[in-house]
């Protein structure tokens, strides 16, 4: 065991470094061809890299002034799905434009009826020659009023129990018959939400990701691959401040001598050092090509409260302040407004993540059922043909 | 850069784990009223000298196993786990000062005989309030003529006091204010080790007396040896703070997978289940914790001093939390004496308060993050 992180005279640093020093602005595309988008992927998307290699990425990038296109849904959760189960056109057609950052991807998976128990899920796809016709309507859809691409889950086998007759398509969000409603949340600032319309909208066949009736085993696995950012824990899913940076905050306004907001201040930073050393622990496992060890699962289940707290207890920090739109905790600045690098924006933003990516009680059951093997919720509706359990309900 | 365990790390985990659950039982504590003195205590002692493990820190040039931490942390998270009462942490804590603070003639004397299991050793540090730092005034130390000392005063909290041959007793020397360490003959006249009644009745923690009890001065300096002990002692509780949350994790699981009410596994509820769920997270964040501070007093990491203090801040809590819940999981069963539950609940109440609670370690984390040590 060794926590050690590459030193500064390691070669692959070096080799990374030498790369950032040769292309000063990289565009998206050059990091893309470069890898460096999703270094742990095979060639040619990816470098196959190791869990240090991945880190020196992060680092050197960081260090580099680089910021990557941001393209979550593609880059952390569906793009992966492609390599095993997409066709060899999907992936020409989709992948450069998505690593590269050049076509958005969203997430078309929560509904109205429930997001929790997204097997209920009520959007159908039927089969129309070599088309499917989609009619149904999509919540909380990140990215949606931006993204080119789509990731959708739609029932394609109404009469197959809830979670079987899924399947997973790649639309165009500009396809004739969608339409992308955005919602204002709680936070008032440009809307992060959309619900999205679709009717009648005709995928080609073509667009199906792997076979039908794999939509939830896919759907499920994306949830689940999201990746860690490595060099600090973000308060809000990776991003924005992390509870070091709450630390120097509180430092830097004095904030410190105050003995029960120290006393927190520990305990969130040591929190935040830990989640930082699971999620290594986490990558070990994978490198070791061990069984997964429970760190992931239980790092996503800490991790969002773990964001709460260090939002909150800056935003206490500034007092009645702290309730003035845009007013700062601190003097000196993470990111720009409405950005999760902005201390007031992520403050009013993150009650969404204990909701988003599965509820924190969610993920609770999986880590409870998976992890400790406890019994299973009773889901009266899993068995039965979903036609008949919406007929039921 | 690995931050997983070795399988070298694994055996030894599950060699110690299957020595321990075949050898010690915790049936005697168990009976109503018992003490330590009921904890097979002496016994433990014996099969664990059988074992080796009273060497385990001790160099190989004087006859022990001179293991890293990380090694040690699979060991003494499985005493941790098995709660096993014995005089072992006492001798590691004594072992660790002569060790790192003895003159090279200290050493040849002692530690063969410790790593031997025929010499049992206690550290007396605490003052009456816990404190552990500081000059020590409730001990004071007089100079001879020679090199001599005579100590007068008392210490407290002394782990396994009672039991050791000699003592090594941070005490204040007398004309200054400064503290010093010696080493004390723990079976002359003068000093009088006296087992408190401690909750914790795995453990024998006792108040020490000494009325000119003769003893010779450790040449390390306080400023040196005190903080290298410090980190590893509180590497040390913490190590079995990770382990036995582990083991009530365990322990409620299993039971809320047996216990039915309303005709279903209460662990099927989600009320239990979440509460589960936050038990595995304390459990699992104090491991981490653990290891992390292993591995960087392992490598006399600069960091080492702040991994310790995270761990023992870190898993104290979660300790206290995860064996309180675990009696409300087990409901009135689990507050009965006759239950393992109160074991843990009370081994985590008495490490959370030994050697600094949380909150101090706390304080000393955002210190040493303001000095950027971090």
């Amino acid at each position: 065991m060794d926590f050690e992180l590459p030193g500064e005279d390691h070669p692959k640093r070096q080799a990374v470094r030498a790369w950032f020093e040769a292309n000063p602005e990289p565009s998206g595309r050059d990091l893309a061809e470069a890898g460096y988008i999703v270094p742990h992927w095979p060639k040619p998307w990816g470098l196959a890299a190791e869990p240090e290699l991945q880190l020196i990425i992060d680092e050197e990038m960081k260090r580099a002034g680089v910021v990557p296109p941001h393209n979550p849904v593609a880059v952390n959760n569906c793009a992966q799905s492609l390599l095993t189960h997409g066709t060899e056109a999907q992936r020409k057609r989709f992948l450069p434009p998505a690593l590269s950052g050049e076509e958005l991807w969203c997430m078309l998976f929560s509904e109205p009826s429930g997001g929790s128990d997204l097997g209920a899920l009520r959007t159908v796809a039927r089969r129309d020659g070599d088309h499917y016709v989609v009619k149904g309507h999509k919540i909380w859809t990140s990215l949606a009023h931006k993204a080119k691409v789509g990731v959708l889950v739609a029932r394609t086998e109404p009469d197959l129990p809830k979670h079987q007759g899924l399947s997973e398509f790649l639309i165009d969000m500009d396809s004739p018959g969608l339409t992308v409603r955005p919602i204002i949340d709680m936070s008032g600032d440009e809307n992060e939400y959309n619900e999205v319309f679709l009717d009648e909208v005709r995928v080609p066949a073509d667009r199906l990701l792997g076979k039908e009736g794999e939509g939830w085993a896919l759907s499920m696995t994306q949830l689940q691959t999201e990746r860690v950012a490595l060099s600090k824990p973000g308060a809000i899913w990776g991003h924005g401040p992390s509870a070091r940076e709450l630390v120097e905050g509180l430092a830097e306004i004095g904030a410190l001598s105050d003995g029960a907001l120290r006393d927190e201040a520990g305990d969130i930073y040591i929190e935040g050092e830990i989640l930082r050393l699971l999620a290594l622990r986490a990558l070990s496992d994978r490198m070791n090509a061990r069984t997964p060890g429970p760190e992931g699962a239980i790092r996503k289940m800490l991790a969002a409260p773990h964001g709460q707290r260090v939002v909150d207890l800056a935003k206490r920090a500034q007092g009645a302040r702290g309730l003035i739109a845009g007013e700062q905790p601190f003097p000196s600045q993470l990111g720009g407004k409405g950005t999760f690098e902005d201390w007031d924006y992520a403050f009013w933003f993150s009650p969404a993540v204990t909701l988003g990516v599965g509820t924190q009680e969610i993920l609770k059951n999986v880590v409870a059922e998976r992890v400790l093997g406890l019994p299973r919720e009773a889901d009266p509706t899993a068995r039965v043909p979903w036609s008949q359990s919406r007929k039921a309900g | 850069m690995d931050f997983a365990l070795s399988e070298d790390n694994l055996v030894l985990q599950q060699s110690a784990r299957t020595f321990l659950e075949k050898e010690i039982s915790l049936g005697r504590v168990l009976v109503p009223g018992a003490t330590v003195a009921d904890a097979d205590y002496d016994r433990n002692w014996t099969k664990i000298v059988a074992m080796g493990w009273p060497g385990l820190v001790v160099d190989e040039a004087f006859g022990g196993l001179g293991l890293s931490c990380i090694d040690l942390a699979m060991i003494l998270g499985e005493m941790g786990r098995a709660l096993a009462p014995s005089p072992f942490l006492g001798t590691l804590f004594g072992a660790w000062a002569i060790q790192k603070g003895g003159s090279q003639d200290q050493k040849e004397r002692l530690l063969p005989q410790v790593a031997a299991g025929t010499v049992k050793l206690a550290l007396a540090v605490a003052e009456s309030n816990g404190a552990t730092d500081g000059p020590g005034r409730e001990a004071v130390a007089r100079k001879q003529s020679g090199a001599g000392y005579l100590i007068t005063g008392v210490k407290s909290f002394v782990i396994d006091a009672a039991a050791a041959d000699w003592l090594i007793v941070a005490a204040m020397e007398e004309g200054s204010a400064r503290r010093a360490f010696f080493l004390v003959d723990a079976k002359q006249a003068a000093v009088q080790a006296d087992p408190l009644q401690w909750r914790d009745v795995t453990r024998q923690v006792c108040d020490v007396r000494f009325r000119d009890a003769v003893a010779e001065p450790l040449p390390a300096d306080d400023a040196v040896l005190w903080p290298w002990l410090r980190d590893r002692i509180l590497f040390g509780l913490a190590a079995e703070n990770a382990a036995g949350a582990q083991r009530v994790l365990e322990m409620t699981v299993d039971y809320a997978k047996e216990r039915t009410a309303f005709g279903r596994p209460i662990g099927g509820y989600q009320a239990i289940k979440h509460a589960l769920a936050d038990m595995l997270g304390l459990a699992e964040c104090s491991t981490t914790a653990v290891l992390y501070a292993a591995w960087a007093l392992s490598q006399e990491d600069k960091r080492a001093g702040l991994a310790a203090a995270m761990a023992k801040a870190y898993s104290s809590d979660a300790y206290v939390s995860a064996t309180h819940r675990s009696v409300q999981i087990f409901g009135a069963i689990g507050f009965t004496w006759e239950m393992k539950n109160h074991l843990y609940f009370k081994r985590a109440r008495a490490n959370a308060e030994l050697f600094g609670n949380a909150r101090a370690h706390r304080s000393r984390v955002i210190d040493m993050v303001e000095k950027k040590a971090a």
